[in-house]
């Protein structure tokens, strides 16, 4: 297994969110270089490297890029979404907290590429303390010239501003948003009919998620083909990998895309704990489908993979469940968060991550029966495909693999096994 | 889009080739086209939002169902509104909607008119899945101020009323508070409903929870009739519906008045104020004829009328309210003229500046003062001297007047103002009671046909008239 440094590289060091040890270890190299390319460069530097965004949905970050970017609007811009608030995901606080100077040097070259002079981080609620790790990275890099009307000596003005969130998770979506951003209640928007940017208060708006702003940096500097070193073919790269569970070493821990899934929890994770065996994983964030012991041991860590085996890589926050472990109980977990946190905008989230929850807490009381599982299905059905946004389809997708993948343990909770 | 849009392209709606306009909201297009497709929180005033995704329709080389308020026309789209598929995500939608509803529909006002209703019936009609005593409760009677109250458990959250204070008024009261199946509508902290159109609310609501504080507990709906009308709240001619009864023991009654969609004069709404005038139609009405204080009969009151007015040597001022439908100021035109009257209809006295704001409140508070100036009747003041024979009709200026001899026909016992000093007090109908025409202020002319039958009916300004010109000359 090759170990790998592309976005953790700084991680380690102490002090590595001050400026000055940052820039001894090679921050803000990356923005020198830019400058010299040009933001076209910068740009074909992106799509080359066939970088894929890491929030969640891992469409390349290419094809957003050139949207915001050709728009005729003159103003534009850049929204880094840092309200991670999936279940099992920790990724971009590792990175606002051990290397908050990374992040801004990708933002600054991210703007440079698309034309924004205006960046905001929204930042989930609860990161208060993590924030300010954040907001003081922020003020240094402002009062070394770095960010502020020029940008290291160069004319081309970055600004940074952090937005908190109030704490809803639905504001990771990215028109939720910048819903939030404009003042106005987090629910998502509409989906556009054609291929268009996103919008802040009608202007042109690329919005990435932390990760993948901060992989920017690297492939300015090393240029795409080094990014293309690692990874597969259509997955090309690395990812940072959160490791929850019960493993015996949790944590993030970078590694190449492809790199099987058990031989990631084995080499970082250290294995099972306890000398258990493994149930099953939650590859990619709560809300992709569970896979089986089985599933996981065919799984290997990159998109393709991850989707046929019906799945999705989601934002890599793999939850590793051993055998003590009850899946009724495990869904109901999910789905008391799901329930909380379901925006209410349409019919079939706001009412079915409700009664789905109340259905599972009722098999877990023994008063359920099989026409209560069908009926789960049956929810699971119309909370699939037939939303505004894709929290209601990717919870259906978490109850029908957990349904139908353990079902007996299901069927062993109903009221006519008492 | 708009620079497509007008042009007309051709559609297949379940095997039937339409013509619609490219660009068209798809949902409109059906539903002009006869095509029955259930829908909560799409309204045409105030668009598509997408959010109950009851109207899902099937569009071949989709994979999914896709909602029609939120797919625009384009030439050849094949589009299926009545598949097994369809009606069973509409029946689903539906049931998520009525698992956490009180069901309370003996008690709601909106029964009769609910498209929960109607669409259980139509794609429903199974049993409930979730036990009376499991569903999430809220409040039941919130009120929101401004004659409007909420029912929360009933509400399905289509974000009408929102949007309608958020969009229309721009008054911002109202917003979403929770989340998932615990959000519900309520005012802002500290706040009420504070406009003057919000009322119209109670309508845009799908279902029964924005309910009028006014209609609530009145009358079953399925008992009225809505009979189309224009508003006399003011100048602007407001397009309603009446909506009345007769019920048995009772005479034709008038509930409530609402909005009658005219996209040229109040588009779908009108102000709260008009909406209640509906009230003053039938409270404190003059019914019977009086002569010094006594209450006499028609033909006797048609003749003291005749003998007033014959024998009256020196000037006779007549004030008409501009309030009159077009025919009837007509008619006493010629009634002036036959008589050798001055005819006046002042129309300062009807300005309320107070009254007026930019949207659909005029501060010209007469419904046919325009049909005054196309008549050519003097809109000033008029001279009264001391032996002035003043005939008014029910002109709220009167009674500032310092006049002897006077004739009142009035619609209202208490009189517009201080109540009449006249010596002969004629009833006459109110507008709902007659039929005619009148004059915005914007210059439309509309048709008000007679609403209501008394069944003992005060008469209309024309049948007095008429009477008049009938009877036999007085002979002093």
């Amino acid at each position: 297994m090759r170990e790998v440094k592309i976005v953790s590289r700084r991680f380690d060091i102490p002090g590595s969110h001050t400026l000055d040890i940052a820039r001894e270890h090679g921050a803000y190299e990356a923005v020198e270089r830019a400058f010299d390319m040009g933001p076209e460069a910068v740009l074909n530097a992106v799509c080359e490297s066939g970088l894929r965004g890491k929030g969640g949905g891992g469409a390349p970050a290419c094809g957003k890029w050139r949207l915001a970017k050709e728009h005729s609007d003159p103003t534009k811009f850049l929204a880094v979404n840092c309200d991670e608030s999936e279940p099992g995901t920790f990724k971009d606080r590792q990175i606002i907290t051990k290397d908050p100077h990374l992040l801004i040097e990708g933002i600054i070259l991210t703007c440079y590429a698309i034309g924004a002079h205006d960046a905001y981080v929204y930042i989930r609620g609860e990161y208060y303390g993590f924030q300010k790790i954040l907001q003081g990275a922020i003020d240094e890099a402002y009062a070394a010239g770095i960010l502020g009307e020029k940008t290291l000596g160069r004319e081309y003005r970055v600004d940074v501003t952090i937005h908190r969130g109030a704490g809803a998770y639905i504001c990771g979506e990215k028109s939720a948003l910048l819903e939030s951003m404009e003042g106005k209640r987090g629910h998502p928007r509409l989906k556009p009919h054609r291929k268009e940017p996103e919008w802040y208060f009608g202007r042109p708006t690329l919005v990435n998620n932390v990760e993948t702003i901060a992989t920017i940096p690297f492939i300015v500097k090393e240029g795409p083909e080094a990014y293309r070193n690692y990874g597969t073919e259509k997955s090309p790269g690395t990812m940072l990998f959160a490791l929850s569970g019960h493993v015996k070493r949790p944590g993030i821990y970078e590694a190449e895309f492809g790199t099987p899934m058990m031989a990631y929890i084995e080499h970082y994770g250290g294995g099972i704990r306890d000398g258990m065996a493994l149930k099953a994983v939650i590859p990619g964030g709560a809300s992709t489908p569970v896979l089986t012991a089985d599933e996981a041991r065919s799984a290997n860590l990159d998109y393709e993979s991850m989707r046929s085996l019906g799945s999705s890589l989601g934002t890599g926050g793999m939850i590793v469940m051993d055998e003590s472990v009850d899946m009724v109980e495990a869904l109901k977990n999910l789905l008391a968060f799901y329930h909380h946190e379901s925006c209410g905008q349409c019919t079939p989230c706001r009412e079915g991550t409700g009664w789905v929850d109340a259905i599972v807490a009722s098999v877990l009381k023994r008063e359920a029966d099989v026409a209560d599982l069908d009926k789960l299905l049956d929810i699971s059905w119309i909370m699939n495909g037939k939303t505004i946004c894709v929290f209601a389809p990717a919870v259906s997708g978490v109850i029908d693999a957990f349904v139908k993948k353990f079902r007996a343990e299901f069927e062993a909770c109903l009221r006519s096994h008492v | 889009m708009s620079e497509t849009l007008g042009r007309k392209v051709k559609i297949s709606v379940d095997g039937r080739i339409i013509e619609a306009e490219e660009g068209a909201i798809l949902l409109q297009v059906l539903l002009k086209n006869g095509f029955e497709i259930p829908y909560y929180c799409y309204h045409e005033a105030l668009g598509p939002d997408g959010n109950c995704r009851m109207c899902m329709v099937e569009i071949e080389g989709k994979k999914r169902p896709q909602i029609s308020c939120d797919t625009f026309v384009e030439e050849g789209l094949v589009i299926h509104t009545n598949t097994e598929n369809i009606r069973k995500v509409r029946r689903e939608i539906l049931e998520l909607q009525l698992i956490n509803h009180p069901v309370d529909c003996p008690i709601c006002d909106q029964a009769g008119e609910c498209s929960l209703q109607d669409y259980y019936m139509e794609y429903g009609l199974y049993h409930g899945s979730v036990e009376k005593g499991k569903k999430l409760h809220f409040n039941k009677h919130l009120d929101l101020g401004r004659n409007v109250m909420l029912d929360q458990e009933r509400c399905v959250l289509c974000q009408r009323c929102t949007r309608f204070t958020t969009n229309i008024t721009q008054t911002n009261e109202l917003g979403i508070v929770w989340r998932a199946d615990h959000s519900c509508v309520s005012t802002l902290p500290g706040r009420k409903l504070e406009n003057g159109y919000a009322m119209n609310l109670v309508d845009l609501c799908p279902v029964g929870a924005l309910t009028s504080k006014d209609f609530r507990f009145q009358q079953r709906v399925w008992f009225l009739t809505p009979t189309p009308s224009v508003c006399h709240g003011c100048a602007k001619g407001c397009n309603i519906f009446v909506d009345h009864a007769r019920l048995k023991y009772h005479d034709d009654t008038i509930y409530r008045f609402r909005p009658r969609k005219n996209p040229d004069i109040n588009g779908y709404f009108i102000c709260d104020d008009g909406r209640l005038s509906y009230k003053a139609l039938q409270t404190g009405r003059l019914e019977k004829a009086l002569f010094e204080g006594r209450e006499i009969g028609f033909d006797e009151a048609v003749r003291e009328l005749k003998k007033s007015v014959e024998c009256t040597t020196g000037r006779i001022v007549i004030l008409a309210d501009a309030n009159l439908y077009t025919e009837e100021l007509e008619m006493i035109q010629i009634f002036a003229n036959r008589i050798g009257a001055w005819l006046y209809a002042p129309l300062e006295s009807y300005i309320d500046e107070k009254f007026a704001d930019e949207w659909l409140r005029n501060a010209m508070r007469a419904a046919n003062a325009k049909g005054v100036e196309k008549l050519g009747i003097a809109t000033t003041m008029p001279e009264i001297k001391r032996d002035t024979l003043l005939i008014n009709f029910n002109h709220p200026v009167a009674d500032s007047l310092d006049v002897r001899r006077r004739i009142d026909f009035l619609t209202h016992a208490e009189g517009p103002e201080t109540g009449s000093r006249a010596d002969l007090t004629l009833p006459i109908a109110v507008w709902s009671e007659a039929s005619g025409t009148l004059i915005n202020i914007d210059g439309l002319e509309q048709r008000c046909e007679q609403v209501i039958y008394p069944s003992d009916p005060v008469p209309t300004v024309i049948r007095w008239l008429e009477a008049y010109e009938l009877g036999e000359r007085c002979i002093v």
